[in-house]
């Protein structure tokens, strides 16, 4: 209940519309079993440390789509410079590519003849993907960025819940330290009576 | 280094330019700075200054210690700032997949299409310009459509990660505060000696 009422109090991770608050709820969920948080401050760092998951989640996904969409142009560049004979133009083989690249992503054979004409070149898919990341190389180092970014402060967060808890701890164990050898504590005395009635 | 001469000239260059001078200009010019509101204190808005109270008192238990209230409002407040960013890097996306891009379509949108456009009107022919569609570039179908739309914003989320991180290390500098201002307060308690 106690812990309801903190999050209540604690801002809501605002999602896309394409994404799932049930998803979301249960990547925090998975945090607070493992880490335990107790009180709101510790609540606040779970949180954190979901928000930024949940957003590495959102950055990784996006990379891989960054990649595949550059797939059909990355595929149509490779296969004009290799279609190309000796002597010719991009634009006379420009159209040929175009239709290849095409058909590579539905139709089987299409997907042999480019597989053959790599191999041609001892060229194999890979230069395909590797042609796609060349393509997209500006947005994902940005999003490289972005990510290791996110991952420092994710690491960071970590620190924080342990260093409090630490801090915490610490503080806990000086005091019954204290309490316990009765130095310098400060005593309740019963008016009516000369025991110390408390420490 | 500047000479005397320069010196001067700067000067007398300087006082021919004071800035805008009408209340207009000067209102417009108090602006210049304004890029994305992110940096306004959170206790200017009723909404934000209720929830930052509540968050407060959570944070600081039932002290009335005007220390540590202070130093858990420091907490509050870079809590609200962190979730302001987090917003505006969701609205940003929203955005750019709703409209293909954040500013507004620009009738050329190509140094070629200028040159077409002038060169016709040479001819003495006008071609009214259509302004380019960019959401028509986006993918229709989902997750493609999000990571295009994160694509086209990705520098501006890359300026608003920097205040991101801003308030993450504002909040966890104020915790530590906190703790050594309680770790203070109970050493104090403790070793008052016996009146």
């Amino acid at each position: 209940m106690r812990r309801r009422n903190e999050l209540t109090l604690l801002p809501k991770l605002p999602l896309l519309i394409t994404e799932s608050a049930d998803e979301f709820d249960a990547l925090r969920d998975a945090f607070e079993r493992e880490i335990k948080p107790r009180g709101i401050i510790e609540q606040m760092y779970v949180h954190d440390v979901s928000a930024i998951v949940w957003e590495i989640l959102r950055l990784r996904r996006c990379k891989v789509v960054i990649i595949n969409s550059a797939f059909r142009s990355a595929l149509e560049d490779l296969l004009v410079q290799l279609l190309k004979g000796p002597g010719q133009y991009d634009n006379e083989v420009e159209d040929e590519a175009e239709a290849l690249a095409h058909a590579w992503f539905t139709d089987q054979e299409a997907k042999k003849q480019v597989s053959e004409t790599l191999s041609r070149f001892d060229l194999d898919e890979s230069a395909i993907e590797a042609e796609a990341i060349r393509r997209s190389s500006s947005d994902l180092e940005l999003l490289d960025r972005m990510l290791t970014s996110l991952e420092t402060r994710r690491n960071k967060a970590f620190g924080c819940v342990a260093e409090y808890r630490a801090s915490l701890a610490h503080q806990l164990r000086e005091s019954s330290d204290r309490i316990i050898a009765g130095k310098g504590v400060l005593r309740l005395e019963d008016p009516t009576s000369n025991r110390p009635t408390a420490a | 280094m500047a000479s005397e001469r320069q010196i001067a000239a700067n000067r007398r260059n300087a006082r021919k330019s004071t800035g805008p001078r009408s209340g207009a200009g000067r209102k417009r010019a108090s602006r210049n700075a304004y890029r994305h509101g992110l940096t306004l204190s959170i206790a200017s808005t009723a909404a934000f200054a209720k929830q930052l109270d509540k968050l407060v008192r959570e944070i600081a238990g039932d002290t009335e210690d005007t220390i540590v209230l202070e130093r858990a409002r420091a907490i509050a407040q870079a809590e609200i700032d962190l979730a302001r960013v987090r917003r505006a890097k969701v609205a940003l996306i929203e955005r750019a997949s709703a409209f293909g891009e954040l500013d507004p379509p620009q009738a050329f949108s190509t140094v070629t299409e200028i040159k077409r456009f002038f060169n016709a009107f040479d001819r003495g022919r006008l071609i009214v310009p259509k302004p380019s569609d960019s959401s028509a570039t986006m993918p229709s179908q989902e997750p493609d459509r999000s990571a295009e739309a994160v694509r086209r914003v990705l520098p501006e989320l890359r300026k608003l990660d920097r205040y991101e991180r801003r308030a993450a290390a504002r909040r966890d500098r104020a915790v530590r505060n906190l703790y050594g201002r309680r770790a203070k307060r109970t050493q104090f308690f403790l070793i008052q000696p016996m009146a």
